[in-house]
């Protein structure tokens, strides 16, 4: 998981010394894949052609590797640590993909297939944090050094090859359309796909995709990729996992709030809180930690979306929300200026440890931001947007007419201001909502109860009000007269 | 409305492109900057395409090309107050919003340049979004860098003002001259052209009307509830088993 707290910062120690380089030359070759070749067979399909690494090992020694490839890294890994694992699951990420026909292994469990994806892409992403850091500081000669020999490790087109080559091989995507329609997937399968280690892999790589395009800034495309899997479908794969289930809603609500559309974010985020709020069966989990920041990070992130766009809770997600944000939550919904530093403080806590898929600059030290103050200021640009919304709202809830000086004089600001604040409010309180299809899928709606018009300097003001529910009441007394 | 990723003029080879593992290779480049070019001089927009381009320049910043991108940002600008400015801006360098240094301590980073030009479009972006329409046109006017950024974005100034109409239309249902004047950044004649010809409004004496539209009605709404014919199954169901 992208929560779990960095390495410490290198420390020099004995560790082994890189591996030799006839080693690394299958990583080379996966790494430049994308940029040689020059032509894709016909499914996309890389085909490496090359013996396998792992082929003469020992079914024994190929079961520890499994087991390694899903163990989290030690806490103080060395940059040489992190490159030999990089090379480990190169190596059998190669050996599953590129042997002769489907490899034929046991997984270590049943939930391997996520760990292993979720292990490699957690590693993938802090090594590129640390990378970026390291060039940032400027301070460390040596692993600059080893950083600038290595360009290729932990490359982003590798890392992407891996999940896509998955993907493929089990015809995952080709399977879940094929469940979607109703029919048998195992028909669409394929030779790879048929196997639980395939079909699982695929499966899993595609939340993982998922996880890597958010990191890299790209939501669109990071909701895109899940157009194959129904969130809606209790029996989904990655419901099973509690790990997988909440860390699925925590991209796919994140990337709905970078795309402004709070009220899929909300949606998205109330959906797995009021889930775990009921289950409460990650307790029993030895990932119990992480899942529980990613919890804690999806309150804050659902208390930010709120403010954005007024929306009832479900109760036990409101009260968690008092109990641990109360005061923050409220200054969020008051807006203004004070707020600004509220929504900075959180959103830093609560977003994704964004990344830069290329090595850094080490040329230029000053250059290599970390990526999250890249997409703060991105953000911060829309609060600082919105801040009067909640100021306009709160004013126009007490009238049906008002004149824009008036208020203009109850606001003290001026009246050309406010009536930017007049219009920003009411662009923003439409928004695309998801109303079935693809995740991308929605259409514009006003989701906000106060609606209003300007005539000149005179502000017409409505309210959609729920009607009253008189079929309950009617049926109840119809009970009665029985 | 359509889904993000859906473009009504995208060519077939694009589509191909976008939905294959193709959009990662770094030969399409040249493809996906040719179709920018033409969406410039076409008037045509196709956001996700734009966005699978600056990807591949995020994975290979070698093959970047600062017009393509300020080319891409500019029309991300012709279609606010959606998100698109700031997807854009998500797949850029991380130090190209970050205060830039004065001129010339810093001569090794060569897209120093790009950076300025970026920042100056996010400072339009702001205004843009901010609905402070006046500002956005004073600041276009105030720099020559402005001129060269929107060059080739064809009709870009007719571009924004139909989009500040739309938004006008939005939320007015009559509007001071003057102030709509200095949101269209146009007077005189040419004003009067813009607001009859082009957006179908009238204008009577000093002020603008807007004909009404279902977003600057703003009619109070009863949500009612929605009445389900199987909420009255047991009703009927009694209605056959006790006969009177």
């Amino acid at each position: 998981m992208s929560y779990r707290q960095q390495a410490q910062p290198y420390q020099q120690a004995d560790g082994p010394a890189r591996a030799p380089a006839d080693e690394s030359d299958d990583e080379e070759a996966l790494v430049n894949e994308y940029r040689e070749q020059t032509q894709y067979d016909e499914d996309g399909m890389v085909d490496l052609d090359r013996a396998t690494s792992l082929g003469a090992a020992s079914q024994q020694d190929i079961q520890a590797q499994l087991q390694a490839a899903a163990t989290p890294l030690e806490f103080q890994a060395t940059l040489d640590t992190k490159f030999a694992s990089y090379d480990n699951y190169c190596s059998l990420f190669h050996f599953i993909l590129n042997s002769d026909g489907p490899v034929d292994l046991e997984m270590p469990n049943y939930y391997w297939a996520w760990e292993v994806i979720d292990e490699f892409i957690y590693q993938f992403n802090s090594f590129c944090s640390y990378r970026q850091r390291v060039a940032l500081r400027n301070e460390n000669a040596e692993e600059i050094q080893l950083l600038r020999e290595n360009p290729n490790t932990w490359g982003c087109y590798s890392v992407l090859n891996v999940l896509y080559s998955l993907i493929q091989r089990s015809a995952i995507s080709e399977q879940l359309a094929a469940a979607k329609r109703g029919e048998d997937a195992s028909l669409y399968a394929g030779e790879y796909g048929n196997r639980p280690l395939y079909k699982m892999l695929g499966y899993f790589s595609i939340i993982g995709l998922l996880r890597v395009h958010c990191l890299l800034g790209d939501f669109s495309l990071a909701l895109k990729t899940l157009d194959d899997i129904e969130l809606n479908n209790k029996k989904g794969m990655f419901a099973r996992h509690t790990t997988a289930h909440i860390t699925t809603y925590y991209y796919i609500g994140f990337s709905y709030m970078m795309m402004r559309r709070y009220a899929d974010a909300i949606r998205m985020f109330s959906h797995i809180l009021v889930y775990i709020s009921r289950t409460k069966n990650f307790q029993k989990n030895s990932q119990f930690d992480t899942n529980a920041k990613t919890v804690d990070q999806m309150h804050v992130l659902i208390a930010i979306s709120v403010a954005f766009q007024p929306t009832r809770l479900d109760d036990t997600i409101h009260t968690a929300l008092r109990e641990k944000y109360g005061e923050q939550f409220n200054r969020m919904q008051r807006g203004g200026p004070d707020s600004i530093p509220i929504f900075e403080e959180l959103f830093r806590a609560a977003c994704p440890k964004f990344i830069s898929p290329t090595p850094p600059d080490f040329d230029n030290p000053e250059v290599n931001i970390d990526p999250v103050e890249h997409q703060v200021t991105i953000f911060m640009a829309e609060v600082r947007n919105n801040m009067w919304s909640p100021t306009v709202r709160s004013y126009l809830k007490l009238y049906t007419t008002m004149d824009l000086k008036k208020l203009a004089g109850f606001l003290e600001v001026e009246p050309e201001k406010l009536r930017h604040w007049l219009l920003v409010n009411k662009q923003r309180s439409r928004q695309v909502k998801w109303n079935g299809g693809g995740l991308l899928d929605g259409t514009v709606e006003n989701l906000s109860d106060l609606d209003y018009a300007m005539e000149g300097d005179l502000i017409h003001i409505s309210e959609s009000k729920t009607g009253r529910r008189l079929v309950e009441w009617y049926l109840r007394n119809l009970q009665r007269t029985y | 409305m359509a889904p993000f990723d859906y473009a009504p003029d995208r060519p077939d080879n694009i589509d191909v492109i976008l939905n294959g593992l193709d959009r990662y290779n770094p030969e399409t480049t040249s493809v996906f900057q040719d179709y920018v070019m033409q969406q410039c001089e076409n008037q045509t927009y196709d956001c996700y395409a734009n966005l699978a381009l600056l990807k591949l320049y995020q994975f290979n910043p070698h093959l970047t090309r600062d017009e393509t991108i300020t080319n891409i940002l500019v029309k991300s600008l012709t279609v606010f107050p959606s998100p698109d400015f700031s997807l854009c801006l998500s797949l850029l360098p991380s130090h190209i919003l970050s205060p830039l240094k004065t001129s010339h301590s810093n001569p090794a980073a060569g897209d120093a340049p790009l950076s300025e030009a970026v920042q100056k479009l996010f400072v339009l972006n702001n205004l843009l979004n901010g609905a402070d329409y006046a500002a956005f046109w004073a600041t276009l006017d105030s720099d020559d860098l402005y001129a060269d950024l929107v060059a080739d974005v064809a009709g870009f100034e007719e571009l924004m003002r139909v989009r500040i109409a739309v938004t006008v239309s939005g939320v007015m249902r009559e509007v001071d001259r003057g102030v709509l004047e200095g949101w269209l950044n146009c007077t005189g004649r040419e004003f009067e052209r813009f607001v009859s010809e082009v957006c179908q409004w009238k204008v009577e004496g000093n002020v603008v009307k807007v004909p009404l539209n279902k977003e600057n009605e703003a009619k109070g709404t009863v949500v009612r509830e929605n009445v389900k014919f199987d909420q009255f199954a047991r009703v009927i169901k009694r209605a056959y088993e006790q006969p009177a």
